[in-house]
């Protein structure tokens, strides 16, 4: 692909650009009424815009108490000597993001105008801040506003003057994710951002140099691996793609698990009793149920199947049952595994067919349990790491953690919601509109304390739970509950003719949901959905009500508690208002993209 | 009877009944779609199915697919009684092939994707058979070039004929036809009718609900006249068009042609 290539020229070439006066009569200036509300709304935003401005620069705003904190706030007490593992843990995500831009071909047809727009743009607000920046912004800073904003204004121009055909030129995404990598590292290296230590309860602070190299050097390495990810994946993805998708789907899911089980936390297995019990029952449910599953999943034992299944199914819900009474005891993976098997045996007439499916279903099931019980051993093992406060995760890693299993997790238990609450079956309609309608006329906090507190008395002695995996389960809960709302929209704009079509092909219930009905209503649910991950993000700031440090608690309670940098909480919560901004600007973004995408698919 | 209905009875009398129905009574509410419906079509055999609108000749057909349960009588196709019991419910959903006036096709998918969906999954063909025969089914309605295409981006009548590469892509024993040219624009309303004229001439057993006279004529066995929900009139296209004998089914036939 040559760089400013005119591939896509599938898309509708753009109008010229007006010129910036007539723009302007036209848009802001067209009639009395018109210009009254132009001149009233500016000097409203101007007045905004001055009030924030102060508010940054202010003389109590001290903002070395987020240049300080600024570990604290991504990874909380995460032990210094340890720092390593973070910075593993992050190689492993970029190299994750790098490889899939390669793998899904992500290639969002920016033009070189739309490039100068966003510059231009940019430089002018800098200006702007500048010249209505009060008093109290420091000199320096304001120079550097000027000087910056001018050279991206005139830039910017100049480019468009440059290159011909700036609306119809493309910048490639490889040219662009390399700029944008390269200039974020010569911000680091370049910008004279101080030096911030706090050892042994002494603040020290090196000021007009760039920031310590312990710094600049991992965050130079993590972009050179999502570049050195992308463009190898590229080459990969030529030959590969479909495979790759695949690998990289299954990575998203548990990859995060791997992560922070055994990257972040170090595990201490007992590898006696992992060999001795962990790995025999593995293997035997993976064979024992891959063998199963290869047998039943022959055309024509659909109803052995469906008995076999219903049988194990019972077994394992006996299990449970058990559990509670404190019957018998029982490995909780077992437990678990039967259910599984029961259920995914009920789901063998559907999936089956000729060798190769079978083979494909039995290697399923061998995956799902290698997954499954290497995360239930890995997660359930003590830590070796020592870390000096009772939650494991927090800061900005314990917030986009917890959003991240939520959403994952909620999304599967909300389309079976919102299936059953569709369906014909009054039973499923019931419990599930009761479901939904309880938990979204309960306040997230409540949902969280009875998680948190009230859950671990109810569990039967022995079994224990976590506050953080308590936390997870009752938001995922909440989450589901919403989603399966969200979903019931699309479901409902599916036309009766997709059922219809369906039916006459002979397709059962599940396949015809499956294959026909969700990705139809997923379509079209798109923008709630993605509304609903923005919310349940943001809304991770109320774990910190029960006992969780997220990154809102630090910087609203910690750091202005600390001797240093009392009572300053202004600069860490304009801090972390950007952060977060950062997370749900790009999420809204890349649904907006995935959007254009599907519908562009399928265009009438 | 005239000499050419006779032919035809014996004939078709020599072969087997592939839907047999009788006394099929449906309700929607209040309102009584169906009154008592008799009608058998035999292996191979044409038939078209004519009337007014709310005659509940679309609501015969979709009984026949159990799109719609009826409520009194018995429909048995090709041996197999329809009941609630949904074992059959699939097995005849899978001998029986619906075309529909909307098309319903699956826009998500690509042409070859909707063609090959129930066979893989219903029929648990290996995928490679289930591209090879649908590539040969789209050649035979004549649109293999469209096969990675979305079916948002092809005309009415192409969507139409992937609809019928659809359905035959199931080897159904029998072909439901409900109104399928209504929706189409004037000029593409042939390429439909050819494509269903030569399914007819390779022998499928159809059942044709449909306005189009001249396709009656030359391809119908039979001929079957409704109205209010009853069968009113059997017979030739021979002897509707020349010499029907019910006054309703004449006053019907003079306001069309």
């Amino acid at each position: 692909m040559t760089d400013t290539s005119l591939s896509n020229s599938s898309l509708q070439p753009e109008t010229p650009l007006p010129s910036p006066a007539r723009w302007v009569r036209d848009n802001l200036f067209s009639s009395v009424g018109n210009t009254l509300q132009t001149v009233f709304f500016s000097i409203v935003i101007f007045g905004l815009l001055r009030w924030l401005l102060g508010q940054v620069f202010s003389e109590e705003s001290d903002w070395e108490s987020v240049a300080t904190n600024i570990r604290l706030l991504m990874t909380y007490n995460y032990p210094a000597d340890q720092f390593v593992r973070i910075w593993v843990a992050a190689g492993i995500v970029f190299f994750a993001v790098g490889s899939s831009f390669a793998a899904w071909n992500i290639n969002p047809a920016v033009t070189v105008r739309r490039l100068v727009v966003g510059f231009v743009g940019f430089g002018v607000f800098l200006l702007l801040c500048a010249v209505i920046a009060p008093s109290v912004a420091p000199s320096s800073i304001r120079n550097g506003m000027y000087i910056v904003g001018a050279v991206l204004a005139v830039g910017g121009l100049a480019i468009q003057r440059l290159v011909p055909a700036a609306h119809l030129r493309f910048v490639s995404f490889a040219r662009l994710l390399t700029g944008a990598s390269a200039v974020i590292v010569a911000l680091i290296w370049l910008l004279p951002f101080g030096r911030h230590s706090f050892s042994d309860g002494e603040l020290t602070i090196e000021r007009g140099v760039s920031v310590a190299s312990s710094t600049k050097v991992p965050w130079t390495v993590l972009f050179v691996v999502l570049l050195v990810a992308f463009f190898g994946g590229r080459v990969l993805a030529s030959r590969f793609a479909s495979v790759m998708r695949r690998a990289l789907i299954v990575w998203w899911v548990i990859g995060p698990a791997f992560v922070l089980f055994l990257v972040l936390r170090d595990p201490a297995f007992d590898w006696g009793r992992v060999w001795s019990v962990d790995v025999p029952i593995a293997a035997a449910f993976a064979l024992g149920g891959g063998a199963l599953l290869y047998v039943l999943a022959r055309p024509g034992r659909g109803d052995l199947a469906r008995a076999i299944g219903a049988l194990l199914t019972v077994f394992a819900i006996f299990n449970w049952v058990a559990a509670f009474a404190g019957w018998y005891p029982m490995l909780q993976k077992v437990r678990i595994s039967f259910l599984l098997i029961g259920l995914i045996t009920l789901l063998v007439p559907t999936f089956a067919g000729e060798r190769s499916a079978r083979i494909r279903l039995a290697g399923s099931w061998i995956g799902l349990v290698v997954i499954v019980h290497w995360l239930l051993t890995a997660i359930n093992t003590e830590s070796t790491l020592v870390i000096s406060a009772p939650p494991f995760l927090g800061g900005l890693v314990l917030t986009v953690t917890i959003a991240y299993y939520v959403m994952l997790a909620s999304f599967p238990l909300g389309v079976l919601l919102s299936l059953a609450r569709t369906s014909k079956m009054p039973i499923f309609r019931v419990l599930s509109t009761t479901f939904i309608e309880v938990v979204r006329g309960v306040p997230l906090i409540t949902v969280l304390f009875f998680f948190s507190i009230m859950l671990p008395l109810f569990l039967p002695r022995g079994m224990g739970i976590s506050d953080l995996a308590a936390v997870f389960i009752g938001y995922t809960l909440f989450s589901a509950a919403y989603m399966a709302e969200n979903l019931r929209g699309g479901l409902q704009s599916v036309r009766r003719g997709q059922y219809e079509a369906s039916d006459a092909l002979g397709l059962t219930t599940v396949q015809r949901t499956v294959f026909i009905v969700l990705p139809q209503a997923l379509r079209v649910a798109i923008p709630n959905l993605v509304g609903q991950a923005i919310a349940t993000f943001k809304e991770t700031s109320l774990i910190a009500i029960v006992g969780g440090f997220d990154i809102l608690r630090i910087a609203n309670s910690t750091i202005p508690n600390q001797p240093d940098f009392l009572g300053q909480k202004r600069p860490a919560l304009l801090f972390i208002a950007v952060v977060y901004f950062v997370f749900t600007y790009s999420m809204s973004k890349s649904a907006q993209n995935l959007e254009k995408k599907l519908q562009a698919g399928q265009a009438r | 009877m005239t000499i050419a209905d006779r032919a035809l009875t014996e004939e078709l009398a020599g072969r087997k009944d592939m839907i047999v129905c009788r006394g099929v009574k449906k309700w929607f509410g209040d309102f009584q779609a169906l009154r008592g419906v008799d009608i058998t079509v035999k292996d191979r055999e044409v038939m078209v199915v004519l009337g007014p609108s709310g005659s509940g000749k679309s609501t015969l057909i979709r009984c026949i697919n159990r799109l719609e349960a009826h409520q009194e009588g018995s429909i048995v196709v090709d041996g197999v009684e329809l009941t609630n019991d949904l074992r059959n419910i699939e097995k005849i959903r899978s001998e029986v092939g619906m075309v529909f006036q909307q098309f319903n096709l699956f826009p998500h998918l690509t042409v070859l994707d909707n063609v090959t969906l129930a066979p893989i999954w219903v029929r648990k063909k290996p995928k490679a058979e289930a591209v090879a025969k649908a590539m040969e089914l789209l050649e035979r309605v004549g649109i293999p070039e469209q096969a990675a295409k979305f079916p948002g981006q092809l005309s009415g009548g192409q969507q139409q004929r992937v609809a019928i590469a659809r359905s035959l892509a199931m080897e159904p024993r029998v072909m439901l036809f409900d109104e399928p040219t209504s929706a189409l624009d004037p000029e593409m309303i042939k390429e439909v009718l050819d494509v269903m004229k030569e399914l007819a001439r390779s022998g499928m057993t159809m059942i044709v609900v449909t306005h189009e006279m001249g396709f009656a004529r030359e391809v119908a066995d039979r001929l079957v006249f409704m109205e209010s929900g009853e069968i009113v009139e059997v017979g030739t296209p021979e002897h509707f068009f020349s010499n029907p004998k019910e006054e309703r089914t004449k006053l019907f036939l003079s306001q069309i042609l």
